[in-house]
């Protein structure tokens, strides 16, 4: 394109007629080749380059972190959840058929896994069992529990199992029934709060990395300031000079995103140990949850991102400043 | 093909570097300019690069008004004018081949064509053997030459060199003149801002002389007859 001359062919694509399909690839090669070119650069300052990708790793290690503890806590709740049980209690006076047929109508129920039937008897001989009181219970004249039906709900999460205790407790021969889910809503509100708070550090580090990136690009801007003035002089356009600092910040982004995997990667294995010695004193089984392909891809696709967006903003503000001052 | 009317430049401050500057350079031409320093020669070289803009006049090229010129397409006007520097402004960690290929690389050239064109260019400046070196091995006449390389591999109808052989021994201006010379030949118009009057007054070419912002010589300069 030539403004003052018509006629003169200037750029190299329409000096000779290239076919759509060639400019297409040549696009693709001419990034990929400018990519190549801003990873040499990094390689060229390595000493700026691995510090700016370490604070980069260590303020991405921190929201990934979180995001894990999140996850690992929830699975505990989630294991708990068996205990989303509903007990009925039956009323007094109620014959074993009337208790056997609601037991038979609730196995029917779509909603319901498991029905079981603890009869007065039972109760009091594992309460007599397990309170301890055995001898003092034998002094009683007749049994003050109740038949109890125990329901274990198919869809355990707090919402459905509260529904189902609300429609259950409304059966005729039902004194009231009683969901031990409290607690489980405690943790869960525990759990949402915890991820709101991850939420906002993450925003903050997110925000912090974008500035590094622009400020570390900005900094390689000025101190290419006199190859920019030349390249202006021979009629460069600010896109083909800002286009090597886009690849620079998406470079960086990728490098801190890789650090920030494998640290987290490091502290899971670190801790693996430790954790596995604390649950089996519980007895409990646990597996600590490690990053999985999406959330590491998301990780990575995030760091991109954000070193794009960084080194843009930095390179909108400053390529355009710096104007050569003289032949 | 290069036309100043009526051009002043004055800067923040009051100082005047051009004042009511007219000039017609014709295609294919080749001119001096000269003036002691601070007479506006380098005004009036930026002002046709368009680092500057004249706070009054026009300046056109092949007719085009400089003025109407917005700024995103600066960089398009610029790949039609080769400028040489005195200070060459060369990228000092790429090697000659890299700095003569900028231009070519910046429109879109690649592979062999561009690598033809490159060669060709540091061929005309007797160059072709100092491809692979970094521009601080060379010497500063050298240096000047890769600049002109630089300045010409894309052909540009309108060359303007500032001062291209003012750190340079006799002989080497000479040298570099004779480059110019050659590719005013082949009907590039050539405009040379220098103080070396000795090397003007010995070519028979036209001459522009500036004093304190103003056009007092539009012809041939002889050096018995110095306006200075």
């Amino acid at each position: 394109m030539s403004i003052l001359f018509s006629g003169r062919v200037s750029s190299g694509a329409s000096a000779h007629k290239v076919g759509i399909a060639r400019r297409f690839i040549m696009f693709w090669v001419n990034h990929v080749r400018q990519a190549l070119f801003s990873l040499g650069e990094l390689w060229r300052t390595p000493s700026a380059s691995i510090l700016t990708i370490g604070v980069l790793g260590v303020s991405l290690t921190l929201p990934a972190t979180l995001h894990l503890l999140v996850k690992n806590v929830q699975q505990i709740s989630d294991s708990f959840t068996q205990a989303a049980e509903i007990s009925l209690f039956i009323r007094e006076g109620t014959n074993a058929t009337q208790i056997s047929s609601l037991q038979k109508i609730l196995q029917a129920d779509n909603d319901i896994a498991q029905v079981t039937h603890i009869s007065r008897e039972q109760a009091l001989s594992e309460f007599a069992q397990v309170s301890g009181f055995g001898a003092a219970l034998n002094y009683l004249t007749d049994n003050p529990l109740p038949d109890v039906l125990l329901v274990l709900p198919k869809n355990t999460h707090a919402d459905s199992a509260r529904q189902l205790l609300a429609r259950l407790s409304k059966e005729r021969i039902v004194e009231f029934g009683k969901l031990d889910i409290d607690w489980l809503t405690r943790l869960d509100a525990i759990v949402s709060l915890l991820r709101q708070a991850v939420l906002v550090i993450a925003v903050l580090l997110l925000g912090a990395v974008l500035l590094i990136i622009g400020n570390t690009i900005r900094l390689s801007i000025m101190n290419k300031k006199d190859e920019i003035e030349v390249m202006k002089l021979v009629g460069a356009t600010d896109a083909f000079i800002q286009t090597p600092f886009l690849y620079s910040g998406i470079w960086y982004g990728v490098f801190g995103g890789l650090l920030a995997f494998l640290i987290v990667e490091a502290m899971l294995w670190w801790l693996q140990g430790a954790i596995v010695s604390v649950t089996s004193l519980y007895e409990s089984e646990f597996h600590l949850m490690a990053l999985s392909f999406t959330e590491f891809f998301s990780l990575m696709l995030l760091a991109m991102l954000l070193g794009l967006s960084g080194s843009y903003l930095s390179v909108r503000r400053h390529i355009s400043g710096i104007e050569p001052t003289g032949p | 093909m290069l036309e100043f009317d009526q051009v002043s430049k004055s800067y923040p401050g009051g100082f005047v570097a051009l004042d009511r500057v007219s000039f017609k350079l014709e295609k294919g031409e080749m001119a001096f300019l000269t003036g002691h320093s601070g007479a506006g020669k380098s005004t009036l070289l930026k002002l046709i690069s368009l680092i500057e803009r004249p706070s009054v006049g026009r300046v056109l090229i092949n007719d085009v008004d400089l003025s109407r010129i917005r700024r995103p397409h600066i960089p398009f006007v610029r790949r039609d004018i080769g400028i040489i520097f005195q200070n060459h402004r060369l990228l000092m960690n790429h090697t000659v081949f890299d700095n003569v290929a900028l231009p070519l690389v910046i429109e879109g050239f690649s592979g062999k064509d561009m690598v033809k064109r490159v060669h060709a260019a540091l061929d005309k400046v007797g160059l072709l053997d100092k491809v692979r070196c970094l521009p601080y091995t060379l010497s500063g006449g050298e240096q000047q030459r890769v600049g002109i390389a630089r300045a010409v591999v894309n052909k540009p109808p309108l060359l303007l060199a500032d001062e291209p052989t003012g750190n340079l021994d006799p002989d080497l201006s000479k040298d570099i003149m004779r480059v110019f010379e050659a590719f005013n030949q082949v009907g590039v118009s050539v405009l040379v801002a220098t103080h070396d009057l000795g090397l003007v007054a010995r070519k028979k070419y036209r001459t522009l002389t500036l004093k304190q912002g103003r056009m007092i010589n539009d012809g041939l300069l002889h050096l018995d007859e110095a306006p200075l």
